[in-house]
């Protein structure tokens, strides 16, 4: 016991959690307030913001809930990151600290603050009732309950690890296309889309994907990879958006939308001269009207600050083509093989 | 706002299923749900296990008829055999219309629903997606909601019903956004506000807001709750935070184990061993604990769980969340070594008395899931069938609420209502006179149930189990709500859902007095064994003239005769 409790001692030290703060009733701004506590190891930063709460200022607020890292309710960022406060550890987060021994505490972005931790969630729902975000049974709604779908291993685990998605909005929070359009869908809703898509059970595939490619949605994806890098839950998001987007060019053709049209062109420049053609990239993805109407004004700045693109005759191929056409054309073999098996 | 026909309190499984139930039953009636969290936050995530139905998938022998035997055997006879009947026929139905909706069930080679072993049935016929069972409920019944347009009032407290004479006109509830009381006049209100198992606080493996505010609410009302002293231990809560390890580890072939590296199962039921029923293997537990053959730390002490035999891939495919959680909140993981376990107060057999159409006395208001007692689950309830009494329960309280809506008159809620409860409310904040910390209060009744009211009872602890809650109700009077504002006030909240852990404690306590028997997980010491002559029937919590009356009622008998329980 003696030894234990010496652990116990060893194991404690004082941290300081800088937390956000807004009362929209009396506050025309946000500011932070630092709390200082004892925190032992083990301790995670939701039982050290509730110490905060119940020892040190009662007004404090966020939403917990199950405290075991399934509901998704205390979606916070935590030094910068967007995490959940109850399976994230201080201890873990020491290091991480800007200021050593400072941990700061922030609301999750792009969704609309209500109170110090607290953001509105209903955004994100509108957005899962716009795309659609459930199963549309091929099933009649009489004949439901009588007998249940066969479903094979091979198609359940196509959605399965997509349903561990518990709607925490860490990777809304970190979206960097949200950061510049609130309108975008999001990535939880197009996880949420694709695992509806691949569904055997499901009969709105190509509703849902006619909407999936409009604008605000899956061709706006800049590939920044950080929704998939901070899931709470490890899902691999980009493969679902990757996947939505392969879907769309299978089912709809390249010709369908911009963003469509753009893959096209990144795939004919790289297969003919091993790099971009940039100078001509937005002609063929959003065509010369939109071009000259949207982008003229940039193109002159950048005239100006000598920043254009060398023009197309200029971009000489990458050394080593022929041995990368053939790899390339190895390559897209191998992916459209992948396709037909899969979706066999 | 206009009347609504039917007010759905809580977001679970049993609130989106009887929303969606009501919805098809008759599309014309003006349905809401209002919830204190966002739906998908709700605590039917947090089941892991699964939901028991006779599809006879795995075991091709199993039938409707042994799973209600298993269920009506493991409530140590104390369920009504006609709503345990329901539950089990209706079953296979649920099932698969959750397929059919899109719940991702794990599945055979053969592509049907899988099913696994789980305690104290007679064969495997727990249906489950991974250890992730309620979460993709939820998920499901959440995005079904969401496609029919139910009108959702999310985070909103219900506080109480608004009676006339024997009849409820509504709700009274805040907005937790606003702060704001308002009135949601409704011809029925259906309570779906989960269970009451937080008051044990640290000793309880429920999310914080399973404060039993349904049952409070209605026992404020003078509806009758059930058999409130029944609350289930499960076996396997992780050390520290209380939080629970599925009965699906165990299912799976996890051994509990003691400091002596026995399999200790093996001197209390034999046969089953770790898949005996939850009650029994709680007490097991407990017993080697305090007969000094369990583990001891700082933070308490506890048994192993060991999984490590059954190796790192199945761990893995599995028990994914279980590996999580270890990991998370013990540090341990178990592919390498055991988890540290111990009971926790997991699910609440008591709550609403109602009929096996989910009515309650009350003209008007339904109950259905962890809230309501119908009775299936008796003295103690079965893994897998709390997923099952809520869907189950939940439709047919949707359905019943749907076609008897329109058969009650809309009442009138004053704002003289509305108004006291709004200066209830600010008076907590109130300094003077107001010195009492939530945290303080709330600890001390988790201590005092943990301790008095626990596992094994007796008289003298019960005793002073009553006198404690007592005096914690009377010191919650001068509790203060330190935070001011009407937005979000989570303080307020926590004070609130405190009030009525506290009412509900009393009821309790009382039942586990008043029962001097032993039945499923009410153990008393000094009473040891079951007394059928004189226990064999519910016991009747009643708020009457502002006292606790306790009363009883018969329990509906079928098929099976009272037989004594062994494993």
């Amino acid at each position: 016991m003696t030894v234990s409790s010496e652990q116990h001692i060893e194991g404690k030290r004082d941290v300081t959690f800088r937390v956000f703060r807004l009362n929209p009733q009396v506050d025309s701004k946000p500011y932070f307030d630092d709390y200082t506590i004892p925190v032992e190891r083990g301790i995670t930063v939701l039982r050290a913001l509730n110490y905060i709460k119940e020892n040190i200022d009662a007004s404090v607020s966020y939403r917990v809930f199950c405290q075991a890292g399934i509901c998704g309710s205390c979606g916070m960022r935590i030094n910068g990151i967007s995490k959940l406060a109850c399976t994230t550890q201080v201890w873990d987060e020491l290091p991480k600290c800007r200021e050593a021994g400072i941990i700061k505490i922030e609301p999750l972005r792009n969704l609309p603050l209500l109170k110090d931790l607290i953001v509105d969630m209903d955004p994100l729902v509108g957005k899962m009732k716009h795309y659609r975000n459930w199963v549309e049974s091929s099933m009649p709604e009489p004949e439901m309950g009588k007998k249940e779908f066969l479903v094979s291993e091979e198609e359940f685990s196509r959605y399965d690890k997509a349903t561990d998605c518990i709607l925490c909005a860490s990777c809304v929070s970190e979206c960097s296309i949200l950061r510049a359009n609130k309108e975008y869908v999001s990535p939880a809703v197009l996880l949420k889309s694709y695992r509806m898509n691949v569904d055997t059970r499901d009969s709105l595939h190509d509703v849902r994907l006619a909407e999936l490619v409009q604008d605000h949605g899956v061709w706006d994806c800049t590939h920044c990879y950080r929704c998939q890098e901070t899931c709470v839950k490890n899902i691999p998001i980009m493969e679902a958006i990757h996947g939505i987007r392969e879907d769309a060019i299978e089912c709809r053709g390249l010709k369908d939308t911009a963003g469509a049209k753009h893959a096209e062109a990144f795939m004919s420049d790289i297969e003919k001269k091993g790099k971009l053609v940039e100078a001509t990239l937005p002609f063929r993805t959003n065509g010369v009207a939109w071009t000259v109407k949207n982008l003229l004004p940039m193109a002159v700045k950048m005239i100006l600050k000598r920043r254009t693109p060398p023009p197309p005759p200029l971009v000489k191929s990458s050394k080593g083509m022929k041995q990368f056409r053939e790899e390339f054309r190895e390559m897209t073999e191998h992916v459209k093989d992948d396709h037909k098996t899969h979706n066999k | 706002m206009k009347p609504f026909d039917i007010i759905i309190v809580g977001g679970g499984g049993a609130g989106l299923y009887a929303a969606m139930e009501a919805m098809k039953t008759n599309p014309s009636l003006n349905i809401a749900v209002l919830s204190k969290v966002y739906p998908n936050r709700s605590h039917t995530s947090a089941a892991q296990g699964g939901a028991n139905a006779a599809l006879a998938n795995t075991a091709k022998d199993d039938s409707v008829e042994l799973h209600i035997f298993d269920t009506i055997k493991g409530s140590d006879y104390l369920a009504d055999q006609d709503a345990a009947e329901v539950l089990c026929t209706e079953a296979p139905k649920i099932i698969r219309e959750l397929d059919n909706m899109g719940t991702p069930w794990s599945r055979l080679d053969d592509k049907t629903i899988a099913q696994r072993p789980f305690g104290g049935a007679g064969r495997p016929r727990c249906c489950y997606c991974a250890d992730k069972t309620g979460h993709t409920i939820l998920q499901t019944l959440y995005e079904q909601c969401l496609k029919k347009g139910v009108v959702f009032f999310n985070e909103y407290l219900a506080l109480n019903l608004s009676v006339k004479g024997s009849r409820s006109k509504g709700l009274i509830a805040m907005d937790i956004k606003t702060g704001k009381i308002e009135a949601f006049t409704a011809r029925t209100v259906i309570f779906a506000t989960g269970g009451y198992a937080k008051m044990y606080w640290n000793r309880s493996s429920n999310a914080l807001g399973n404060s039993g505010d349904g049952q409070a609410i209605a026992y404020r009302a003078g509806i009758p709750l059930k058999d409130m002293e029944f609350v289930q231990f499960h076996p396997t809560g992780l050390r520290k935070s209380g939080l629970l390890v599925t009965e699906g580890a165990r299912g799976e072939g996890g051994y509990l184990v003691n400091s002596l590296g026995e399999r200790f199962m093996s001197r209390y039921a034999p046969e089953k061993m770790e898949l005996g029923p939850r009650d029994l293997v709680s007490r097991s537990i407990e017993t080697e604990i305090l007969q000094g053959r369990g583990f001891d730390s700082p933070a308490g002490k506890y048994v192993h769980l060991d999984l490590t035999h059954l190796g790192a891939d199945l761990i893995r495919q599995r028990l994914p969340q279980i590996r999580e959680m270890s990991m998370y909140f013990e540090g341990v993981d178990p592919i390498e070594e055991p988890i540290p376990v111990r009971p926790t107060a997991h699910y609440s057999m008591g709550g609403i008395d109602t009929d096996n159409q989910g009515r309650t006395v009350m003209e008007g208001v339904y109950a259905a899931g962890e809230c309501a007692c119908v009775s299936v689950h008796g003295a103690n309830r079965l893994g897998g069938n709390s997923l099952l009494d809520i869907l189950v329960f939940g439709r047919i309280a949707g359905h019943t609420a749907a076609e008897e809506a329109r058969s009650f008159e809309p009442g009138n809620i004053t704002d003289a209502e509305l108004k006291e409860h709004a200066e209830e409310i600010r008076s907590y904040m109130q300094p003077s006179g107001h010195y009492e910390r939530y945290g303080a209060l709330r600890e001390e009744l988790g201590h005092t149930l943990g301790t008095n009211v626990g596992i094994y009872r007796e008289a003298s602890l019960l005793r002073k189990g009553i006198e404690e809650i007592a005096a914690l109700r009377e010191r919650f009077k001068k509790v203060r709500v330190f935070d001011s504002s009407d937005v979000f006030n989570t303080n307020l909240l926590q004070v609130l859902e405190l009030r009525n852990m506290l009412d509900l404690s009393e009821t309790v306590a009382a039942g586990a007095y008043a029962r001097e028997e032993s039945r499923g997980s009410h153990t008393r010491t000094d009473f040891p064994t079951r007394d059928d002559g004189k226990w064999h029937k519910h016991t009747m919590a009643t708020l009457v003239d502002g006292k606790l009356e306790l009363g009883e009622k018969p329990v509906t008998m079928g098929r099976y005769e009272l037989q004594e329980r062994t494993y």
